[in-house]
């Protein structure tokens, strides 16, 4: 972890968690895995305190433990994790996008609170579109269920793992030190069945109080919970990892949007949605899709032929571009999305797009002609590049000493 | 000396009839005859005899003498270099003929003197009276600038001498290429629009959006912007340079041989593309694009919170 990385999860942590948590986050980062009596004796806060604040951390997923040998378990802090809370407002934006207000408020509750069952946040979000909506109208829970059980469905939030069942053994074993969590695959998005009824609380008289006085505290817990909760244990965190890949697939279509035609991005959106579920984010191709169940899952306003998607899947897989790849010829056509070449060409035209903007689109041009050919005398880049050879080697030099260009001595024969 | 040894004299031992002899065998062997074949053809004439003929040959310009692995060779002169040379001595001679074999290349002054023994004050004068009497030029190399080569008057220099199309004395036309790799992203960019206006189906959208080289060849030369004539080898290396720039990109189709425009049974389509995605948040930012981006850090002199490009982007 660099310096600059470290400083920056350390505001992060104090901004959202305060100085306590800072402190000892902060002291993972910078030391790695520690036991619990190590943290306390290095940071000089008390027992109680560093119990509090890796609760707090856990919660939220940014520290992990384990058990080792002897029984000790180490803590350790994800720095890469606590980066992501930077992310926050884009994850809480993209499910605006997707499920509009429902589900931004239910993503952005996961995130702000880290893991939470089921009901809680139904309750909550409903409370929450209860406020902003006009006078006598409130949401319904069920609403918010469906809304909810849609984000389990597309995976974009999933089961936390639990304590398995204690194996009913004769001989009683003394439990762990620390429980380890485990889930089974299958579960990870199952949404249990709950009968939630009822509507969205609004707060009693908020809105009346004049500007200038304080407002009274309101308890967190109001005193009608006191029903047991149904699906007690079962626990709720938002999947960050669908977030990115969310992201990654708007990045593909826009590039094809942008190199092709507004039609051809929309197939491969199409392609990309349906594809979502069934293949791994770091998978190099998407499952095979036949041209006729693309047609079927084409959204509903676009009305082509079957004739003329078939002419634009064949022009997507021909293309240099080589995003779409035809991988047999049953149901009309076998089509993949080449994943990785896809995210290659994206950071290639990343990398290229700073030394343009950076250093002038002749640099560009030398850049991306040195990319292609691989190794190149200072000659032939004068040559291929047609750039006088003064300037050519002004460049070449400029390149090699922000250490984007690398030079190789072979010997002469 | 009582008996007079009376040679017979063979009736073709006339020295003229010994030199036309030769000359026919030159003209039979144009690539040379040795010694040897002469001696085979005439094998009644002495040695000495030859030799004189073959001199008298040589001095008067219808012979050339060559040195080859076996040993001398003599070579049939074409005819029309002896009158040029009337009032040129031997070494002039030699210096031109060297210039001559170099072709369109041209050759050193250096590898003249190398190739012909003489010393270097009278190859100077003789090429500068040669330059006078408008048998040879000096042309500028464009790999290194001061040296200079010589070649036939009448020749074309080769590419590699003057640098081609893209050169003018000895100066790379920066302009001339840039305006060359404008006009032809314009032609096919006008040519991209024009397929994507037409709504047609896609396929023939496509297809119509590319040009191939040939196209684009043609359109430059009506265009008429260039002086000198450029070849479709020229174009292809502009249209490589826009591929370089990342507007253009381009396809090998197999074509048949007779189509026009292609090379060996390929043909080379190309299209103008716009890039694949916007310019990068690291640059849209002032970060991405600041001289000082490594000397600063919070608490320093330069830092996030006092920097000038910020504030300044801020207040959009």
């Amino acid at each position: 972890m660099t310096q600059a990385e470290i400083k920056l999860c350390s505001l992060l942590l104090q901004e959202h968690f305060g100085e306590i948590v800072d402190k000892i986050g902060t002291h993972l980062i910078r030391t790695g895995s520690q036991p619990l009596r190590a943290i306390v004796h290095d940071t000089g806060t008390s027992l109680d305190q560093v119990k509090k604040a890796l609760c707090v951390l856990i919660q939220h997923n940014l520290v992990t433990y384990q058990i080792h040998k002897r029984g000790v378990v180490e803590y350790e802090a994800h720095c890469s994790r606590i980066l992501r809370i930077l992310r926050y407002p884009r994850y809480i934006y993209t499910a605006k996008t997707l499920y509009s207000d429902t589900g931004e408020l239910i993503v952005e509750e996961l995130l702000l609170n880290g893991k939470m069952t089921m009901s809680a946040v139904v309750k909550k979000v409903a409370d929450r579109l209860t406020e902003t909506m006009e006078d006598g109208k409130t949401m319904d829970y069920s609403e918010v269920s469906s809304t909810f059980c849609r984000l389990a469905d597309t995976h974009f939030v999933q089961r936390c793992p639990l304590v398995p069942d204690p194996p009913e053994s004769a001989d009683a074993q003394p439990p762990p030190p620390a429980p380890t969590l485990s889930i089974n695959e299958k579960d990870m998005y199952l949404v249990p069945k709950l009968n939630l009824v009822g509507k969205g609380k609004r707060r009693r008289s908020s809105d009346d109080d004049a500007a200038g006085e304080p407002r009274p505290k309101r308890p967190k817990q109001t005193a009608e919970s006191k029903e047991p909760i149904p699906d007690d244990g079962i626990y709720w965190q938002a999947d960050l990892d669908r977030f990115h890949q969310h992201f990654r697939d708007q990045s593909i279509v826009s590039a094809v949007a942008n190199r092709m035609d507004q039609t051809s991005s929309e197939i491969v959106r199409t392609m990309l949605r349906m594809s979502e579920i069934t293949t791994s984010s770091c998978a190099p191709f998407t499952q095979p899709l036949s041209s006729n169940e693309i047609f079927r899952s084409l959204p509903v306003g676009y009305n082509i032929s079957k004739q003329v998607l078939d002419q634009y899947l064949t022009l997507l897989a021909d293309d240099p571009l080589e995003f779409v790849g035809k991988s047999g010829d049953s149901g009309g056509g076998m089509y993949v999305i080449n994943l990785h070449k896809a995210l290659a060409s994206l950071a290639m035209a990343t990398l290229e797009s700073i030394v343009q903007e950076r250093f002038g689109s002749r640099c560009a041009r030398i850049f991306r002609l040195v990319l292609r050919k691989k190794h190149l005398e200072q000659k032939q880049v004068e040559d291929f590049a047609m750039i006088p050879a003064k300037e050519a080697k002004d460049m070449l030099y400029k390149l090699l000493s922000e250490n984007l260009i690398s030079l190789q001595v072979r010997c002469q024969r | 000396m009582a008996e007079v040894k009376v040679k017979a004299q063979p009736p073709d031992a006339d020295p003229v009839e010994i030199e036309n002899r030769i000359i026919e065998l030159c003209h039979q062997f144009p690539h040379g005859i040795t010694d040897q074949v002469i001696q085979n053809e005439m094998p009644h004439i002495e040695a000495q005899q030859r030799a004189m003929a073959i001199n008298r040959l040589l001095s008067m310009g219808q012979l050339d003498l060559l040195r080859s692995n076996t040993g001398l060779l003599y070579r049939i002169k074409e005819s029309q270099n002896t009158g040029k040379m009337k009032g040129s001595d031997n070494q002039e001679k030699l210096v031109y003929q060297i210039i001559e074999d170099a072709g369109n290349k041209g050759i050193w002054s250096r590898d003249i003197r190398y190739k012909s023994n003489l010393p270097l004050t009278e190859i100077n004068k003789i090429l500068k009276n040669l330059e006078s009497k408008k048998l040879i030029k000096a042309v500028k190399s464009v790999a290194a600038s001061k040296k200079k080569v010589y070649m036939l008057y009448n020749l074309q220099p080769d590419r590699s001498v003057t640098g081609g199309a893209w050169y003018s004395d000895q100066d790379f036309e920066s302009e001339f290429v840039e305006v060359l790799n404008q006009q032809c992203f314009k032609f096919l960019q006008s040519k991209a629009e024009t397929a994507r206006e037409s709504k047609q189906n896609p396929m023939i959208q496509r297809n119509s959006s590319f040009a191939s080289s040939h196209e684009v060849w043609k359109y430059i030369c009506e265009l008429g912007i260039s002086k000198v004539e450029l070849s479709m080898e020229d174009i292809e290396t502009i249209l490589n340079t826009l591929i370089y720039d990342g507007k253009v990109e381009m396809t090998i189709i197999a074509a048949k041989e007779g189509t026009v425009g292609s090379v060996d049974g390929h043909m080379k389509l190309y299209r103008a593309v716009s890039p694949i995605i916007q310019p990068t948040g690291l640059v849209r930012a002032p970060c991405g694009l600041c001289p000082v981006f490594d000397d600063c850090h919070e608490g320093g002199e330069i830092s996030p919170s006092n920097c000038i490009y910020m504030t300044e982007w801020l207040e959009f």
